[in-house]
């Protein structure tokens, strides 16, 4: 029963610490774009805006909800939670800290789930994610959201691949999918991952921004081309829907390049930390890289759709097959792991 | 035809991420930078003394107001704007408006029944801020036109001194 009652708790706080960190991410957005630009940003609800994510909530709420006629509704209503859902499920298994306590033996880690298939689940689920973009795009029966839809698709399974094989490479080091010994593995002096395996990382971030449908790779969205991609036909909550999943799986992603690249809830040169001080490392660590998706986006223009397939198959594929490689005959002649 | 040729690009630069770090630089610079943004309500808009704003009504620190309701600012404006309606009184000038109406979104704030009051009872203040919720709250009747002569003084001191130059002008 209290088993029941510690693993509600930490689900809570997991969930809505992610799920909060995506509203901010919105407001984040806006403020940091503004000031790149000399604007100040949404600063009128609450102390410098913070209300704003609620305020657009509700103004969402209250909006009216337009279905396009000759839409497939069924696909139409679904396509939306196609896309929150999977990027919420993906949230169970990120290590968010290390061993909190323990209860009747059992140790009670920082993390929802902790399975040994962990990076497996993310990759999974978080594959899922593409539905809703493509049945977002088919259902809404318009020409501009099929083609954004079409080319989330192509986009993302160029990507992924690429992707699972920088994790590969990672898993390889490790010896281990659980997330929480992929961070126990980068323990000690330039432990992380990223030093061993800089070429992985650069590619998962590559990726990730890919897989997240980001800037420079937002071909799914595209507003110059597309008008607004997969969700020009979106209204109201459904709309919301999207943007709460693209969000919700960019927090993810920030998170899992933590986790895999950068130590997770380690902290440098304090092996024996406790546990909270791991959470705000990791806090920390990932509002890094949040605030890179935001930095990136607001600095590079957007690839063309050659340019990116180009990109996709014939430099990153390539590069991550040589690295899974180069990393192969590393373990196998000098025996595994990096450390 | 002209033939331009392509610079071939070096490795590095084909690597592409040496000037991506580069842009990065520059956006985070920039986050820095001074904002041009002006906070409107909090930081109001500068005025010069040239700035006409809305008319209004002088009225003398004895409490009467300079308007004698000769209508010539209602002939001078060009927009039919303004409305009056006078009535005697046995005061000194012998006529005041009994109602003084203007249309503030017919108003194109030009300064000619500035120019044309005789009596120096209506001036173009500093207000230029215009909102409410429905048209008939935005005709301004004679008790929103109403401004005490000090809260006009600038404006005052800055149309005698136009007239002032023309006077000295036309005298020599």
């Amino acid at each position: 029963m209290q088993l029941i009652l510690i693993w509600l708790l930490v689900t809570l706080v997991c969930y809505g610490g992610v799920i909060v960190t995506a509203a901010l991410m919105t407001l984040a957005e806006r403020k940091v774009s503004a000031a790149m630009q000399y604007r100040y940003g949404p600063n009128r609800v609450g102390p410098f805006g913070l209300f704003q994510p609620l305020a657009d909530g509700l103004k969402f709420m209250f909006k009216e909800e337009v279905v396009p006629t000759g839409a497939n509704r069924l696909m139409f209503r679904l396509a939306p939670v196609l896309t929150a859902l999977p990027a919420m499920l993906s949230i169970a298994v990120i290590p968010f800290a290390g061993e909190i306590g323990t209860y009747e033996g059992n140790a009670v880690m920082g993390s929802i789930a902790n399975p040994e298939i962990g990076i497996l689940y993310v990759l999974a689920v978080s594959g899922i994610g593409i539905y809703g973009a493509i049945l977002g795009g088919w259902a809404s029966n318009s020409k501009y959201a099929l083609l954004g839809g079409l080319r989330a698709s192509a986009q993302m399974i160029s990507y992924e691949l690429s992707l699972i094989l920088a994790v590969l490479a990672v898993v390889a080091m490790t010896g281990s999918l659980n997330l929480h010994e992929i961070v126990a593995g980068q323990q000690g002096w330039l432990g992380w991952n990223v030093f061993s395996q800089p070429l992985a990382f650069l590619l998962f971030l590559i990726c990730a921004y890919a897989e997240t449908n980001r800037h420079p790779f937002d071909f799914a969205e595209c507003e110059p081309e597309l008008v607004a991609g997969f969700h020009t036909e979106y209204s109201s909550m459904k709309f919301a829907m999207f943007f709460i999943g693209e969000y919700t799986a960019m927090v993810v992603m920030a998170c899992l390049v933590t986790t895999l690249f950068f130590g997770g809830y380690l902290v440098p040169f304090w092996t024996d930390a406790p546990w909270w001080i791991g959470l705000i490392a990791f806090c920390f660590k990932t509002s890094f890289f949040l605030l890179l998706f935001i930095w990136v986006r607001w600095t590079l223009p957007r690839f063309r759709y050659d340019q990116l397939m180009h990109l996709g198959w014939k430099v990153l594929f390539p590069l991550a097959l040589v690295n899974i490689f180069l990393t192969g005959a590393f373990i196998s002649l000098f025996g595994s792991g990096g450390n | 035809m002209v033939v331009v040729a392509r610079k071939e690009l070096s490795f590095w630069e084909r690597l592409y991420l040496p000037a991506v770090v580069k842009g990065l630089r520059i956006t985070m610079a920039k986050m820095f930078a001074p904002r041009f943004t002006r906070q409107y309500p909090e930081e109001p808009i500068p005025m010069t003394e040239t700035t006409r704003g809305q008319p209004r009504l002088a009225v003398n620190e004895d409490d009467t107001i300079r308007c004698v309701s000769c209508g010539l600012c209602e002939a001078a404006c060009p927009a039919y704007a303004i409305t009056i309606d006078g009535h005697e009184t046995d005061r000194l000038i012998e006529r005041e408006p009994e109602q003084f109406e203007i249309d503030m979104l017919r108003c194109i704030l030009c300064g000619f029944c500035e120019e044309a009051c005789p009596k120096h009872a209506i001036y173009m203040s500093q207000e230029l801020e215009l909102a409410d919720f429905s048209r008939q709250a935005l005709v301004y009747d004679l008790e929103k036109l109403k401004r005490p002569v000090s809260a006009l003084q600038e404006r005052i001191d800055y149309v005698n001194k136009i007239n002032d130059r023309w006077q000295t002008s036309s005298s020599t």
